[in-house]
Formats: structure tokens, C-alpha cells, sequence
């Protein structure tokens, strides 16, 4: 028996978890670096680190992309070293590991784009190699401590002495603690296991070790996991987070040791950038966005639906029948409707902290390239976004930071003579206000946008508010010139900003500058955004969108099997597999067309359903298909019948996008059309 | 029905074994992410095989093949170990310690296949 199994349709798969290892491999060495800088070890760090790169290395292996193989493997090696030396890693080692992980997240770019894994950059792994020769092995500086654990367990013998030093100098009221977690099945049944309460104890201070042991347990268990810990938690929440009964804490008992004395040196400092957040909480759930769309999907459809039922209730309300009782239910489910819109978007939000991780290395890779000193705040706290608002958003803020550092920030001595502090400051700021939008901002302390020189660089008057300003900045044109010394500085790519914040998502985006002082960029932007999967056509000169899910079929209309019957004011027939359809021009319903336009015969037909009903709405040219992002005409007075919303195709300009569903609708007398939406 | 437990940190490695012993027929797969939650799940119900990786985060599967053999009841669990190259030191230590096959990724389908048939076939009863 051969397996049929092809290894290689667990890429996408591959590629979602390898990314999230890059993550966390590239905020374990900026961490890692921080101490290296201060001459300190960083063990938890290189350990995560070392994991990290193991993982991607074997998993590439199963999916047979060599060359991140060899890459991670490289490094892996000389990480290796870093942790039998106490995890100290010289400062020396940082670019060429960081230089790996750029390599290896390039290669998964290009296999996510469908293209082969390119071969490892020249140079790379030999840099990496000399890594693991030259990297002088420290000898753990840890002394181990007397630590009296408990007698009835061997268990002294299973620390390291790192671990040991770990458990008996923890800072302030830390004091070791051993917790007994014994697991049974009616425990695991009520989601406390280990993973849980190592998760929820690891919480409560630094967790060093777990020991299973076995043998009878109170409770009648027949394993016992020891989970020895520092920490300042009473007994009582640490009995309470490891599931209470039969779960036991006890404390361990340190004793000075008789080689040590009181005179025992200084401690490192604490490390400061302990990534614990890095940790995937086990009650999370990846979902691919597709899926969350298809459950939009189907509750559009119900929607949909839902307007059928209303008419129906209208209609027997109408003839007399008693549906009071029926017009009660009916609005209960619009509201139970909308509340169920409102859970499946929430499941699209993702933190804005999350999104924004990359940015603390973009702009550590900035501070290398530019020589300047600068401090990136994040302040985003809780906040969230819709995952697509988010994607969207992130090569805009990507470019406000990188433009804040690149042009903005003087260069240490500049600001020394200016009066300020010589490391400048980027802050990224964002809260969710409560009308569904998010309010963004990027600040810096740099010299703010000379107007004059903006005006001068461009050949115009100078503007006359910050507004003109804006305006000015994200011409086009503007951008493509890149002049680093220029005083004015910004500008570069500020067209694209704009067009993402305000022509994509429908946003604001606002400019505070004050020359000298710095300059700040306020950005509004939609907390959840609609997406389509829409057809593009052109009829009449103009181009439309329409939602693929609503076109039954794309037909090719011949002039010879369009039939005209006599009187019929506009309406045509045109024959569909030996079925006659009802050829409506688009041209003159959307009143754009010319006279000739709407005699001559359209070549392609868009084949739409309304209430049980085929209708073909001739069209010019098909120009193919694509995601689009909706945005609904919020303006109700503005509401049109068969207008779904407005797009930006990605060339600034509006296109309309129609409900071909409902434009048919209206255009019969009699019919309101379809005015309910899932909003 | 044999279970079969399955132990990686790697998601999509689990699952990748899954999908390579899935052909064998009547195999019932439990996922566990971490060694101690092996360790937990093998102490809370029976297993006909554990496919096991070495390098997890809380601890390695060497200690996990330590603590199976050490007790009675899991003696003769059928222990399948993968791992990555450069893990040989390893090899040695997880053989001795009473693993019974050995897999480096990248591994065929074919091959852990083989070696997963091979184990439950010859189990004593």
C-alpha cells in the first residue's frame, strides 16, 4: 500500500505557522540584543530562539524548501552554542542572525506568491558559520545556590544551576514555591491540564521547572506534576490557579550557602524585555479569513431572505390576516440578524498591538541605516481592528514611521543644538472610538514641514493651512523626488498613504506640523470594512463592479439572437440555452448612454436573478475580477436602488458598484426594490 | 481501534504525521502540544503507539521516553521519535532510553508508515 499523501498541500498550512515562528524569532532577538548591548545573558531568549529556528528548519524540511533549510540550520548552530554558554550571545552575532531571519522570511514571501524558494543569498551561511567557530564560549557565570528543596523528591538533582539560581533570587517578595498539580480526567474534562495551569501559574511569577512524578496521588491520581516556581502569589491563588483540590503549595526553603557568605556579589539587572506576550494563548483559534467571509456570506443570503419573508408578511398584512404576532417575530430576528453580524466581525478583529510588532525592528533597522537616535512608542494598548481595516493599514503606517525617521528626525547633534534631546521620538498612537471608527496617530518630535520649502520644491504658492499642505505633499508627483537633506523632508509616498486611508477605506487623514517642533499625522479610519469578490466591466466609457456571488452566469450576446419585439419600449430578448432572457441595456438604465450607444447590441450580458426571474444586463466589456472593498453610500438620502456602494479600484478614482439584483427591481413599477442590506 | 498519540509543538508537523498514517486503517489520532501534556494524557488513558518529537518547550521528549519506560503500566508502548537533523547526538540517548524507532525530518510518508505498521503489528499482545 502506498500513501497518497503529498506533503506539499500542507504549504499554506507551512507558511501560517512559520511565520508566526518568525515573530517570535525576531522579537526574542531584538530582546536577546537588548541584554547583549549591556554585556548580560539572555537564556530564556536564546532558548525560544534556538526552538523557533528547529522548528522552521524541520518543518521545511517535510515540505522540502532546502535552502531555509540550510539557512535555519546555520543558525540554529550557532545559537546552540549561545545556550551552552548561559545563553550569552556578543552583540557581534545579532546582524548576521538577523540577516538570516530577513533571508528566511523572503524565501516564505515567495513560496506564499507560488514561486520556488530562491538559493541562500551569497556569503550568508558562511557569515553564519563563522558565527558558531567564533562565538568564545562563557562558561555559566551561575553559581548555584543552596537550595534546600524538599527531601521526599530527588528532585535537586534535576536543576540546572540556572535554574536553581532562577527559583531562589527572584526580586522583591519572591519567594520558591513548589505547586503539586495532580491531573485526572474529570479535571481535564473542565480544561484544567497542565497546559492550563502551567499557562495560568506561569502567569503568577516565574515558572522555572515541571517535574512529572509518578506514583499514588492524593485524590487517587497516580501522577503528580511539580511546578516549581518564584513568585510573591498567596498559597491560596496558586492553589486556586493549579484547579484547588487536590492541588498542594508548599514552600521551599532556601538557605545561605556556607560558600557564598553575605558578601554575595551584585545580580545582573533585571532584564527588562521578558516577551512574555509572545506566547500563543492556548484559547486561541487560527481561522482563515476566508471562512469568516463565507459565514458573512451566508448571512447576507439569510438577509436576503428575510426581506422575502417581510414582503410576504406585508402582503398578507394586506389582505386582513392577523400578523401581529408574525410582524413581532419578524423584528426580533432583524435585531438577532444584526447582533449576529456584529459576533462574526468581532471574530475579524485582531489586536493592533499584534499587527504592529514589526514596527520596533523596522525601525531598528532604520536606526542602523540612518545613524540617528530614536525611540519608537507604541501606545495602542487594547485596541482592535478588523483584520482586513488592518493589512490594509499597515504599509501606511510602515511608511508615516519610516518617513518620521528617515526625513523628519534631525540627526543627534542637530537636535543637540536645537535644544532637544538627542534621541528623537516616533509614537503610534490608536483607540477605538465608539462611532466604529479608529483614530490613529503618528507623532514625532522632529522639525516639523517647512511650508515654504514644500512650496518652493514644488513650484506653487506657499499653502495657507496645514490642510493645503497635505494636498501638496501627496501629489503624485511629489513623492518620486528623494532628497535626504532636503529640510522639508516629507513626502514620500504620501500619495500612497492617502490613497490607502482615504480612497480604500473611506477615511481622513489630517496633518498637524509645527516648524521645529514636529509634525503629526491623524488618521480616521473604518473599524470593519466590507470585502467583495466583484466582477469589473465597462459599459457606456465607464467602469462598474458588481458582486460575482450575485451573476448567475457571463454570456456573449450576438446581435442575430436578440429578439425585439414590437412595441416592447427597450426591452429585448436574447435566447440563453434555448431559454428566453430579458436583455436590459445597462447604458440607457443607468441613463449614461448615447443614443447609438443604446441601439447598438452589447456584446457581453451579466446574467442576474430577480425574484425567481432570469434578467441579462448587457454590458460593454468584461475587465476582469477582483477583491474590492466596499463602501457603502452612507448618506441615506443618497440610497439608490440598485447602488451597492462605491470602490477604489486602485487608481483614486470612485467606481459604483452595483446590486444588479435591485436595479433591476426598481426599474419595474410597482416594486420597491431591495432597500434592506445587512448593515 | 488503535490510538495513537501524537506529540509536537508544530501544529502543522502533527498534522503532517496524521495525514502520513492516516492510510493505515483504524487508527484514532490525539494531538498534544507540549511533552507534559503527554505525559498527562498517558497517565489518563490507553495508547497503542506515541509518535513523539524531541525538542519542545517545556520538556524533551528523551524525559518523556523516560518517564514511559519507568512505569509498569506504559512498559511496552511503542515509541515512534522525530526529529531534525542535527539531533544525532540524540539518536543514542533516545534509543537507550527506550524509544523504538527513529525518524529525521524530512521522512517520507512511506516511511513512517512502514515503521508505524511495523510497531502495532509486532506489539505483544
Amino acid at each position: 500500500m502506498t500513501a497518497s499523501v503529498d506533503l506539499a498541500d500542507f504549504l499554506p498550512a507551512y507558511l501560517a505557522e512559520v511565520e508566526e515562528l518568525l515573530d517570535s524569532a525576531h522579537r526574542q532577538l531584538m530582546a536577546v540584543e537588548a541584554s547583549a548591548r549591556r554585556g548580560a545573558a539572555h537564556p530564556k531568549s536564546v532558548r525560544e530562539l534556538f526552538r523557533a529556528l528547529h522548528t522552521i528548519k524541520g518543518l521545511s524540511a517535510m515540505v522540502d524548501v532546502e535552502p531555509i533549510v540550510s539557512i535555519s540550520h546555520w543558525m540554529e548552530t550557532s545559537l546552540r552554542q549561545a545556550d551552552q554558554a548561559g545563553g550569552r550571545l556578543p552583540e557581534s552575532s545579532v546582524e548576521p542572525l538577523m540577516e538570516g531571519l530577513r533571508a528566511v522570511e523572503q524565501r516564505m514571501r515567495q513560496l506564499a506568491a507560488g514561486k520556488d524558494a530562491s538559493p541562500v543569498p551569497p556569503g550568508l551561511l558562511e557569515r553564519l558559520e563563522a558565527l558558531g567557530v567564533s562565538s568564545p564560549v562563557v562558561a555559566s557565570t551561575a553559581r548555584p545556590s543552596a537550595l534546600l528543596l524538599d527531601e521526599t523528591l530527588a528532585l535537586a538533582p534535576r536543576l540546572t544551576p540556572t535554574e536553581r539560581e532562577q527559583l531562589t533570587s527572584g526580586a522583591g517578595h519572591r519567594r520558591p514555591v513548589r505547586v503539586d498539580f495532580i491531573p485526572g480526567a474529570e479535571r481535564a474534562a473542565r480544561g484544567i491540564t497542565i497546559n492550563s495551569v502551567r499557562e495560568r501559574l506561569a502567569a503568577l511569577g516565574e515558572l522555572v521547572k515541571v517535574v512529572p512524578v509518578a506514583g499514588p496521588a492524593p485524590g487517587g491520581g497516580s501522577l503528580t506534576f511539580v511546578l516549581l516556581l518564584s513568585t510573591d502569589a498567596s498559597d491560596a491563588v496558586l492553589k486556586e490557579a493549579a484547579g484547588g483540590e487536590p492541588a498542594q503549595v508548599r514552600a521551599l526553603s532556601t538557605a545561605p550557602s556556607a560558600v557564598d557568605g553575605p558578601s554575595v556579589p551584585e545580580r545582573e539587572p533585571e532584564l527588562e524585555e521578558e516577551p512574555e506576550e509572545g506566547r500563543r494563548s492556548s484559547g486561541t483559534l487560527r481561522v482563515e479569513v476566508s471562512r469568516l467571509d463565507e459565514a458573512l456570506e451566508r448571512l447576507a443570503a439569510l438577509v436576503v431572505n428575510r426581506s422575502r419573508l417581510q414582503r410576504a408578511v406585508v402582503d398578507l398584512t394586506a389582505v386582513g390576516a392577523p400578523t401581529r404576532e408574525l410582524r413581532a417575530i419578524l423584528q426580533e430576528n432583524g435585531r438577532q440578524l444584526r447582533d449576529m453580524r456584529a459576533a462574526i466581525l468581532r471574530l475579524r478583529m485582531v489586536r493592533v498591538g499584534d499587527v504592529l510588532e514589526r514596527l520596533p525592528l523596522l525601525v531598528r533597522g532604520l536606526r542602523r541605516t540612518t545613524g540617528k537616535a530614536v525611540r519608537l512608542e507604541l501606545e495602542v494598548g487594547d485596541a482592535e481592528l478588523d483584520k482586513a481595516v488592518a493589512d490594509r493599514m499597515l504599509p501606511a503606517l510602515v511608511h508615516l514611521v519610516r518617513n518620521a525617521v528617515d526625513h523628519a528626525l534631525e540627526s543627534p547633534e542637530e537636535r543637540r543644538a536645537a535644544g532637544k534631546p538627542p534621541e528623537g521620538r516616533v509614537r503610534l498612537g490608536c483607540h477605538a472610538n465608539s462611532s466604529g471608527w479608529v483614530d490613529i496617530t503618528v507623532a514625532d518630535d522632529g522639525r516639523g514641514v517647512d511650508a515654504g520649502a514644500v512650496a518652493r520644491r514644488a513650484g506653487v504658492p506657499v499653502p495657507r493651512g496645514p490642510d493645503d499642505l497635505l494636498e501638496l505633499l501627496c501629489r503624485p508627483g511629489f513623492s518620486t523626488r528623494e532628497e535626504v537633506t532636503s529640510t522639508s523632508g516629507r513626502g514620500m509616498g504620501m500619495d500612497i498613504v492617502r490613497r490607502i486611508v482615504v480612497d480604500q477605506l473611506g477615511g481622513e487623514l489630517r496633518l498637524e506640523t509645527r516648524v521645529g517642533e514636529g509634525t503629526t499625522f491623524h488618521l480616521r479610519v473604518p473599524l470593519t470594512i466590507t470585502l467583495l469578490d466583484a466582477i469589473i466591466f465597462e459599459c457606456a466609457g465607464l467602469r462598474y463592479a458588481v458582486a460575482v456571488g450575485s451573476v448567475e452566469e457571463l454570456i456573449e450576446v450576438e446581435a442575430a439572437r436578440v429578439v425585439r419585439p414590437a412595441g416592447a419600449h427597450g426591452v429585448a430578448l436574447v435566447e440563453r440555452r434555448g431559454q428566453s432572457v430579458t436583455l436590459v441595456s445597462l447604458a440607457r438604465l443607468l441613463g449614461s448612454a448615447s443614443a447609438q450607444a443604446v441601439d447598438a447590441t452589447p456584446p457581453r450580458g451579466l446574467v442576474v436573478r430577480q425574484r425567481g426571474e432570469l434578467v441579462a444586463f448587457g454590458v460593454d466589456r468584461l475587465l476582469g475580477q477582483q477583491e474590492i472593498v466596499l463602501r457603502p453610500l452612507e448618506d441615506p438620502l443618497v440610497r439608490v436602488p440598485g447602488v451597492a456602494g462605491a470602490t477604489d479600484l486602485g487608481d483614486g478614482q470612485p467606481t459604483l458598484v452595483l446590486d444588479l439584483n435591485a436595479l433591476g427591481a426598481a426599474r419595474r413599477p410597482g416594486s420597491g426594490g431591495r432597500e434592506e442590506r445587512a448593515t | 481501534m488503535s490510538e495513537v498519540l501524537v506529540v509536537d509543538d508544530s501544529k502543522v508537523m502533527r498534522d503532517m504525521v496524521v495525514a502520513c498514517l492516516r492510510p493505515y486503517p483504524g487508527l484514532n489520532f490525539t494531538h498534544a502540544s507540549s511533552g507534559l501534556e503527554a505525559i498527562e494524557r498517558l497517565s489518563l488513558s490507553p495508547y497503542d503507539l506515541l509518535v513523539l518529537d524531541l525538542n519542545m518547550p517545556d520538556i524533551g521528549g528523551i524525559e518523556v521516553v523516560e518517564f514511559v519506560r519507568g512505569q509498569d503500566r506504559l512498559r511496552t508502548l511503542p515509541i515512534i521519535i522525530v526529529t531534525t537533523r542535527g539531533d544525532e547526538a540524540s539518536r543514542a540517548r533516545a534509543l537507550s532510553a527506550g524509544a523504538n524507532r527513529f525518524m529525521t525530518k524530512p521522512f517520507t510518508p512511506d516511511a513512517i508508515l512502514a515503521e508505524a505498521r511495523g510497531l502495532l503489528e509486532e506489539k505483544p499482545a
